[in-house]
């Protein structure tokens, strides 16, 4: 089976490109809303079943944009040491998701009664029974992102019956807003004791003063990171936007110490701390957020233009400004800052109004 | 008592006195006075031969010093106030409780007077007598940041939700301080305070309604408030040539510069309700809208759903003529879509959208979805310049350097280049160099020193 991982999908006016995790997660917000807005799927499919698709019994409904990132992180959540690149397995897996998703005839039904016919230019990737039965919770399971490659799928398909539209949850609550991450907090092991001294004497992207700050402050161009490296062979690193780009770049300080003379490792990499925002685009009455949400909001005008969300579950923080954009932080995994936001973006849409 | 049977170490003898006449008892020898044995000087007390310093002085213990002068600061400022009785109970209630947890125990006395004025902060702020940071940051003589970093730890420390302070409940004790009564400024300047109060609550209402308030400081508002208030209550030649600065001279208030930004802002306002006024002729500029704001304010309803009205029926023409612009550009591939068919889009999307009267909300999603982060920042100024009343933050964006694209589709696990990480290592004659320079920097300065 040859599978584009680049497929493009027309629907309207829009064009969607499967790149990045964030379109991903944009085209299952996309797919839900505009499922939900058309109704129950009306007779006549039959015309698709010769169609190269399937059709599944799972309600696009099922997935939310939380769990369909969820499921491509489940298949991105390979351990660091695994030779395979997760990323790549969790893209197809999730296109396939997708794939399934926008399937559902009668939102092909509907698309082509707009202007701009729905055109499909990927290839099938075929019924995976596995499918059916999953639900919208979290699919924890790392091996089915492997799996789905594994059964390979003929272009051609039987199908399935069609499912009756059932929304679940009304279409206003997807916010189609991602946050966008701007900075990532990691720490790593180096394993052995450092001369901060000799590194800041060697390495020429490196300043110490060690009056001020006991660790050397070094910087590397790509990704356009800092880090801070202290003698015991602990190191943070800061400033990356993305959990991969600090990855990279602590590797690459890692290697920069071991170039220096130093029997550097790489040991227990983690993300202490990811910071994202976003902007919702419409103003927002802080004095009648915080006193809805006393237990939660602190808004001191006379000290803080913002209000300082503290959410229980996930542990998040949100500032939240009367702009309408949204600071989130305190999150160690990005599935947190999406949820967070998903929580939020209700409560801000019932302030907007004047 | 002889004959115990003892025999004396220096002599010998057995004649051994018991001495218990005074306080110690001793076994004292009669021919040679040397001492046998002696008893304790003491009783052993009850809980052991321990004797621990704060159990025998427990019960004359006195209270801690500034804990007691603390609690006098409270009930100075209470009184200073003028708050009733419950408050100043709570606040010392406050006080005790917060000044013996970890960590305010062990501050800078300066500190704890910021912290009693905290306590008495929340609890006029709980018990419905709100008064500004501010206000209490001048009267403890302290610096206000410092005052909000004590008050929210305090806060955190005894778990208090304290409701915010309306701008509008301040507003009348705030207009107290100005002194522009008749009896301090000449009859053309004067006015009466509970005039002034009363308009100036209305423009910070009208501010309030129309975005100026939210997110802001509230004291340059409220001067801001005042400050127009004086000069349209009887808008003269005189009043309106006052500037801010002047107007403070004479009310002897000290000035915020924010003020004069939150004048320029309220200015604004009015002045787009001032021109929805129907029997108005003049044009409406910030100079002479001081003389209408009377009208202004007496029917700001009205005048707001007019002018959002008229705003709605602009945005309408003008969208139906870039619809016209943007349909004529179909063929084109939608990436390429200029930003002015975008803000149609924009457009066509609110109009079926919104419902009339709700002309402030005009999501532009469709192109946010289709933007990256650069064209993000441009849609943002657009839903901030078409809607009538909008915060000034948004219609007046910070300019932001365009972050840069940056890595893409990076996995983590690349392969790190050599000649990268190279470029990072200073050559062995660089490091000898750099090291030499800096042997020379550090003797020439120990040299100065």
């Amino acid at each position: 089976m040859t599978f584009d991982p680049t497929f493009s999908l027309h629907t309207g006016n829009d064009q969607i490109h499967l790149t990045t995790e964030e379109e991903e997660y944009r085209i299952g917000c996309r797919c839900a809303a505009l499922c939900l807005e058309t109704g129950p799927g009306s007779g006549g499919c039959s015309s698709w079943t010769s169609r190269r698709w399937s059709v599944t019994s799972m309600t696009p409904l099922q997935m939310t944009p939380a769990s369909v990132w969820r499921r491509s992180l489940a298949s991105r959540a390979l351990p660091p040491h695994q030779k395979t690149p997760p990323s790549c397995q969790g893209r197809r897996g999730l296109a396939e998701s997708l794939v399934r998703s926008l399937t559902s005839a009668s939102y092909l039904m509907s698309s082509a009664h707009r202007k701009n016919p729905v055109v499909m230019t990927t290839q099938d990737s075929g019924i995976i029974p596995d499918y059916n039965s999953q639900d919208s919770t979290a699919a924890a399971d790392p091996q089915q992102g492997v799996s789905l490659l594994g059964v390979g799928a003929s272009p051609f398909c039987p199908m399935t019956p069609m499912t009756p539209m059932t929304p679940m949850t009304p279409v206003t609550e997807r916010s189609g807003i991602i946050p966008q991450l701007q900075n990532i907090v990691s720490t790593v092991n180096l394993g052995c004791p450092l001369d901060l001294k000799f590194i800041a004497l060697q390495a020429r992207n490196a300043e110490y003063n060690p009056k001020r700050f006991a660790a050397v402050i070094m910087r590397i161009r790509e990704p356009r990171t800092t880090a801070l490296i202290f003698s015991s062979g602990k190191m943070v690193c800061t400033g990356a936007k993305s959990e991969e780009q600090s990855r990279l770049a602590a590797r690459k300080y890692a290697r920069v110490v071991q170039k220096l003379g130093f029997p550097a490792r790489f040991l227990d990499f983690k993300i202490q701390n990811m910071v994202a925002s976003c902007d919702v685009c419409f103003p927002i009455r802080l004095e009648g957020l915080v006193l809805t949400h006393q237990q939660f909001s602190s808004y001191e005008p006379e000290l803080f233009p913002g209000l300082i969300y503290r959410m229980v579950k996930p542990r998040i923080v949100l500032l939240i400004f009367v702009s309408g954009k949204v600071v989130l932080t305190g999150a160690k995994e990005r599935a947190e800052i999406y949820e967070a936001f998903e929580n939020i973006y209700p409560i801000l849409r019932g302030f907007r109004k004047q | 008592m002889s004959g115990s049977g003892v025999s004396c170490p220096g002599c010998g003898s057995s004649n051994i006195v018991d001495d218990d006449l005074y306080s110690q008892a001793q076994m004292v020898c009669v021919d040679c006075g040397s001492v046998v044995s002696e008893g304790v000087l003491a009783h052993d007390p009850n809980g052991g031969s321990d004797v621990s310093y704060s159990w025998t002085t427990a019960v004359t213990r006195k209270p801690c010093v500034n804990l007691v002068k603390g609690l006098q600061r409270v009930k100075a400022i209470c009184r200073i106030l003028r708050v009733h009785k419950e408050i100043e109970d709570l606040s010392q209630a406050y006080y005790k409780q917060a000044y013996q947890h970890q960590s305010f125990i062990k501050v800078s006395l300066q500190k704890k007077e910021v912290l009693a004025g905290c306590c008495v902060l929340v609890s006029c702020r709980l018990l419905n007598w709100p008064i500004t940071m501010g206000t209490m940051s001048c009267l403890l003589d302290a610096d206000p940041m410092a005052v909000g970093v004590v008050y929210q730890e305090m806060v955190k420390v005894l778990s208090i939700e304290a409701p915010i302070v309306n701008v509008t409940d301040v507003m009348e004790a705030h207009s107290q301080e100005y002194k522009i009564s008749p009896l301090h400024v000449p009859e053309q300047l004067a006015e009466n305070s509970k005039d002034l109060a009363k308009r100036a609550v209305a423009l910070v209402e009208l501010a309030a309604d129309t975005w100026i308030v939210t997110g802001r400081k509230p004291i340059p508002i409220m001067m801001a408030a005042i400050y127009l208030a004086w000069q349209s209550l009887k808008p003269s030649k005189q009043r309106l040539k006052f500037t801010l600065d002047r107007f403070c001279q004479i009310a002897k208030v000290n000035k915020h510069k924010a003020a004069l930004k939150r004048i320029t802002e309220m200015r604004e306002v009015l002045c787009k309700l001032g021109r929805e006024i129907p029997w108005l002729r003049a044009e409406v500029t910030p100079d002479n809208v001081a003389r209408q704001v009377d009208d202004i304010l007496k029917n700001r309803y009205a005048l707001l759903r007019r002018a959002l009205r008229t705003h709605e029926d602009a945005l309408q023409a003008e969208d139906s003529l870039t619809e016209e612009a943007a349909s004529s550009r179909a063929s084109e591939p939608v990436e390429h879509t200029p930003t002015a068919s975008a803000v149609g889009l924009c457009g066509l999307n609110s109009e079926r959208t919104q419902q009339p009267g709700d002309g402030n909300e005009s999501p532009c999603k469709a192109p946010e979805l289709q933007s990256d982060s650069q064209e993000t920042q441009e849609s943002v100024p657009n839903w901030g310049k078409r809607v009538l009343f909008a915060p000034p933050c948004v219609t007046h964006p910070k300019r932001r350097r365009a972050g840069q694209p940056g890595l893409q589709d990076v996995t983590g696990d690349e392969e790190i280049s050599d000649s990268e990480i190279d470029s990072y290592i200073r050559t062995p004659r660089e490091a000898r160099e750099f090291a030499l320079t800096q042997k020379i920097l550090s003797l020439s300065e120990s040299e100065k020193s």
